[in-house]
């Protein structure tokens, strides 16, 4: 078999050698190329490469009848040697004055390091790879609920029954596991605690492909619920609280008063902020009865599967809708309407948060921008004051190509020096920034600078450089030699150097309006959804969540006679309105979404049978958020079951007919319960940006479950009553874990984590493009102004009073900004598109935002005009005509 | 200059490339001349390095050089082939007597380790 050379180096020789060389080196090379393929080829590939390595990076020189006397018998490439003199020239220039450069530099260093600090998050949060093995392959198992009763709704947790059928009858995938979250209250270990423990099925860690660092994960055996009290702890967990010792395996923890085996520990990485399933202390098995594989119309598991190899997810997902299909007709009572679906983990992850990301590296390139028309601008002002040196390299024999690439190469170093110090910047931004937007997108913690951010920084230099540069460069390279020095190196603002650097405030001042918008409509959206009406009365509440352990309280009655007690001692406390408990706090997210049968009617498949959003309530709940009763009556402590319906339930259900003293069923709680409905109630919001779901309130004498978030209204602050809460739950259990106290503006507040870290980042590129901006068109009028004295110390003493001098510089420094504006306004409203997605109560094309942003610019210009203006009416006619 | 010097010392590697095409007669090319170096002195150069001096060798009159035929085992590109001109041949064997007369009674030392 005949070897060949790789074809990247025998391209690179060829570019590199000399012409009448290329046959004999090439030749020689690939002849012994091949003598050493035969006994080794990689070897042989490894020892052409050096070579032409070598050969490329000092080729021979051509023929001497050919070369320029000058450079005969020079060590060297010609090219690289010019670069590394320009490269010598320019560090001097730059130590001879500093200023200029260290100006550049930190410009250039702010833009590029704001670049790579979103850049990093891009790069932790879409392209990097889940902590997973082949993470492509891991998709989430869902189903589709009927979108006649479950409008708008794309995805809903599976059924037991149901995700067993997908996992019998499926074969696109190797494996599929169900998992849910179970809150177990931790004692044994100082103060109680209540932890959020991920309950998995068979195969989940064989899904995700991670072994334990420690000990094993479950056995078969372990999934039945006599055998399940076993436990495998985080490496957070093991940390925190086994202060990671080697012999935890074996070792117990108590939870609830039953004792669970530690049997594993899972690596760090496994511990992923933006998956719910593995950012858990501790993993549980999932345990179902026999009984508890029938539910059928109760959907309360995740489901995550791994695809077989060599199937896409179009046929996962076509299989799914088959499957669900035939479950329809066989169960049609339960599954009319149901589909199923798989959907990628890592779009779920990134999904919202990709456009916003994107969004944002668009803003802060924006940014880069900028700073790279500032940077250019200072570096023309330069070539302009050096015109005579460039003159004189020009007569001595430097061509326009040597003068170009010499300016060239100083703009690059400037750049790169730029570059190094922002990626320092980004460093540290990342360091201390990453930890406060680690809640708001999925995986930011991970964010740090490795080989992509890396490479992002130089590329983003090099071309900030040739940006920044290149105009300057180019100008330099057309300068007339013969006017140049004819003129004596009198700089001079006329001609096409002007038209450059107002070109240049134009392009500033178009983008500077295009973020300025932006960060307008993030900031009236914010205020938006701040004074959205959720339904509720957010301020002066207080919050807290609490968990009855099953194995203290078993009966229902005791859970229902802690939570009457409990809200009497807080409804008793000083600065304490009222108290009430709701299983789901608005806003929080979550919450149980069921079929209502009003009596008399039958149940009708799901298709069709109208869902509402139900929640257990205890009698004070109403009041103490204020949400206002329409009509009926609130809960009663004396009620055994009652509902409360909200408007829009009671339109959905009843429809004009007045629901008070009617009855209906909650099927997926009792079939043989009819509850009577006491009142009507207003529509509250689940999530601010969305419409009010319909809401049934629950109220039972018994009560199913012990969790449950306590409100309490205050007359003061609310922050100021949380101790003597807490201390009221402990004076009744000091067992019982006080989780998440918070006044109920936090929880809002937080809900828009999202919202309020775009437009802060926005705002904060918005001002530096404001600065930016400002600066350039001060130092390209300034400029302009010198240029331009004798014309106005010629009007001067020719009668021109002083507020035409200020009108004729400000029009100057005006007309590019008007321009700017102009063109600004028409990208603002193109890229408006873009933005409408991520805005609420706003539309991204705003024209009242648009005129504010806009009027704030022209504000901008003028104040950054009016110091040059006033300059030059100080122009004294006579210095300056004598002068010259 | 109006007088003609006599030529310049050859420098260590000018000598061990002139001694490579000395050694392999007509069969001088780059490669080979390589091959010899590497294998004899153990210096692995790389092939400009070479060709540059076998460049510069020539164009100081020690060597005269012609070009091959293609051949197909390097991919139909031509050699070029190397000669010693009387110059040449002269100028080796003065360095040679040069280091042999420096090193006369000192083989002992010089072999030692």
């Amino acid at each position: 078999m005949t070897h060949h050379p790789p074809a990247l180096a025998v391209r690179l020789l060829r570019w590199r050698l000399p012409p009448e060389w290329q046959d004999f080196i090439l030749g020689d090379l690939e002849e012994e190329f091949r003598l050493r393929a035969d006994t080794s080829p990689a070897a042989a590939r490894r020892w052409f490469w050096r070579q032409a390595i070598r050969c490329a990076a000092a080729p021979p020189k051509p023929n001497n009848a050919t070369r320029p006397f000058h450079l005969v018998d020079r060590p060297g490439d010609p090219f690289m040697r010019a670069i590394l003199s320009d490269i010598r020239h320019a560090l001097r220039v730059f130590i001879r004055t500093p200023s200029y450069a260290l100006a550049v530099a930190a410009v250039l260093a702010l833009g590029i390091g704001a670049n790579t600090a979103i850049f990093s998050i891009v790069n932790a949060v879409l392209l990097r790879p889940l902590p997973f093995e082949q993470p492509d392959r891991l998709v989430r198992v869902f189903h589709v609920p009927p979108q006649t009763t479950f409008p708008g709704m794309e995805t809903f947790p599976l059924s037991p029954a149901n995700f067993l059928d997908y996992q019998r009858e499926s074969s696109s995938f190797e494996a599929m596991a169900a998992y849910n979250f179970r809150q177990l209250t931790l004692t044994g270990t100082g103060n109680a605690e209540a932890l959020r423990v991920a309950v998995v099925g068979p195969d989940f860690f064989r899904i995700v492909r991670t072994q334990p660092t420690l000990g094993r994960t479950f056995v078969a055996e372990e999934y039945d619920p006599a055998r399940a009290k076993v436990v495998v702890i985080s490496e957070g967990f093991w940390r925190s609280h086994l202060g990671a010792a080697p012999d935890t395996v074996g070792r117990t923890l108590t939870f609830d008063g039953q004792t669970y085996t530690v049997v594993g520990v899972m690596p760090k990485r496994f511990s992923m902020n933006a998956w719910g399933a593995t950012m858990v202390p501790m993993w549980a098995p999932l345990a179902w009865t026999d009984k508890d594989r029938t539910v059928r119309e109760n959907h309360n598991y995740q489901g995550i599967a791994r695809l077989k190899p060599g199937v896409d997810l179009a046929q996962a997902k076509s299989e799914l809708q088959v499957i669900s299909k035939r479950l329809e007709q066989a169960y049609p009572a339960e599954n009319a309407g149901w589909g199923g679906t798989a959907i990628p983990l890592q779009e779920l992850i990134v999904g919202d948060i990709r456009r916003s990301l994107l969004m944002l590296l668009a803003a802060v390139a924006l940014v880069l921008l900028i700073a790279c028309a500032n940077v250019g601008n200072l570096i023309l002002a330069r070539s302009m004051n050096r015109r005579k040196e460039i003159a004189i390299r020009a007569v001595l024999g430097a061509g326009r190509r040597r003068v170009f690439q010499h300016l060239l190469v100083e703009s690059l170093v400037l750049s790169i020096a730029g570059g190094a110090a922002g990626l320092l910047l980004a460093q540290i931004v990342i360091s201390g920034g990453a930890s406060l937007v680690a809640n708001q997108v999925p995986r930011a913690e991970e964010a740090s600078v490795d080989v992509r951010v890396l490479l992002f920084v130089l590329a983003a230099s090099i071309l900030t450089g040739i940006l920044a540069g290149l105009v300057p460069a180019l100008r330099a390279g057309r300068t007339d030699l013969n006017d140049t020095l004819k003129e004596g190196g009198r700089s001079d603002a006329s001609g096409a150097g002007s038209l450059t650097r107002r070109a240049l405030i134009v392009a500033e001042v178009a983008l500077s309006l295009m973020l300025l918008m932006g960060a307008g409509v993030m900031i009236r959206s914010l205020q938006a959804l701040r004074h959205v009406d959720a339904g509720f009365n957010p301020r002066s509440v207080l919050k807290m969540d609490l968990n009855l352990p099953d194995a203290r309280y078993k009966e229902p009655a005791q859970r229902r006679a802690f939570y009457d007690a409990l809200m009497d001692r807080l409804g008793a406390l000083p600065r304490v309105q009222s108290a009430g408990w709701v299983d789901t706090l608005p806003v929080t997210g979550g919450g149980s979404v069921q079929p209502l049968v009003i009596e008399g009617r039958a149940e009708l498949n799901p298709r069709e049978q109208p869902t509402v959003s139900v929640r257990v309530a205890s009698a004070g709940y109403m009041k103490t958020m204020e949400i206002p009763m329409l009509r009926g009556r609130d809960f009663r402590s004396g009620d055994e079951h009652a509902l409360l319906v909200s408007a829009s339930a009671a339109k959905l259900l009843w429809g004009d007919t007045d629901p008070v003293g009617r009855r209906a069923t909650l099927p997926l709680i009792s079939r043989t319960r009819t509850i009577e409905v006491v009142g009507v109630v207003g529509d509250v919001k689940e999530q601010l940006a969305e419409k009010a779901p319909p809401t049934v309130y629950y109220y039972m004498r018994d009560l199913p479950f012990g969790d449950a978030s306590v409100a309490l209204r205050t007359s003061a602050d609310p922050e100021s009553v949380a101790r003597a809460a807490v201390a009221a739950v402990h004076a009744m259990d000091a067992q019982l874990p006080v989780q998440a106290v918070h006044s109920m503006d936090e929880v809002i507040e937080e809900t828009l984590v999202n919202e309020r870290f775009r437009a802060l980042l926005l705002e904060a590129f918005a001002a530096a493009a404001l600065m930016l901006a400002s600066v350039g068109i001060y130092s390209v009028l300034s400029y302009l102004v010198r240029g331009r004295r004798r014309e106005i110390g010629i009007r001067t003493a020719l009668g021109a009073r002083t507020s035409d001098v200020l009108r004729l510089v400000l029009l100057e420094g005006l007309k590019p900004a008007l321009l700017g504006i102009a063109i600004g306004t028409a990208g603002a409203l193109l890229a408006a598109g873009v933005l409408d997605k991520l805005v609420f109560g706003v539309k991204a094309s705003d024209p009242l935002t648009l005129a504010v942003v806009a009027g704030a610019l022209l504000l901008v210009s003028i104040a950054a005009s009016l110091l040059p203006a006033w300059r030059a009416t100080k122009l004294d006619p006579l210095t300056i005509l004598r002068d010259s | 200059m109006w007088f003609k010097s006599r030529s310049a010392a050859l420098g260590d590697f000018e000598q061990l490339v002139l001694l490579g095409v000395l050694r392999l007669d007509d069969e001088a090319y780059g490669a080979a001349i390589r091959q010899e170096i590497h294998a004899r002195s153990g210096r692995d150069v790389s092939i400009n390095a070479v060709y540059t001096t076998l460049d510069r060798l020539e164009s100081k009159g020690l060597l005269r050089s012609w070009v091959g035929e293609p051949t197909a085992q390097r991919g139909g590109r031509r050699r070029k082939f190397y000669a010693l001109k009387p110059a040449g041949t002269a100028a080796l064997r003065h360095a040679y007597h040069a280091l042999q007369s420096m090193a006369a009674g000192l083989e002992g030392r010089l072999n030692a380790k």
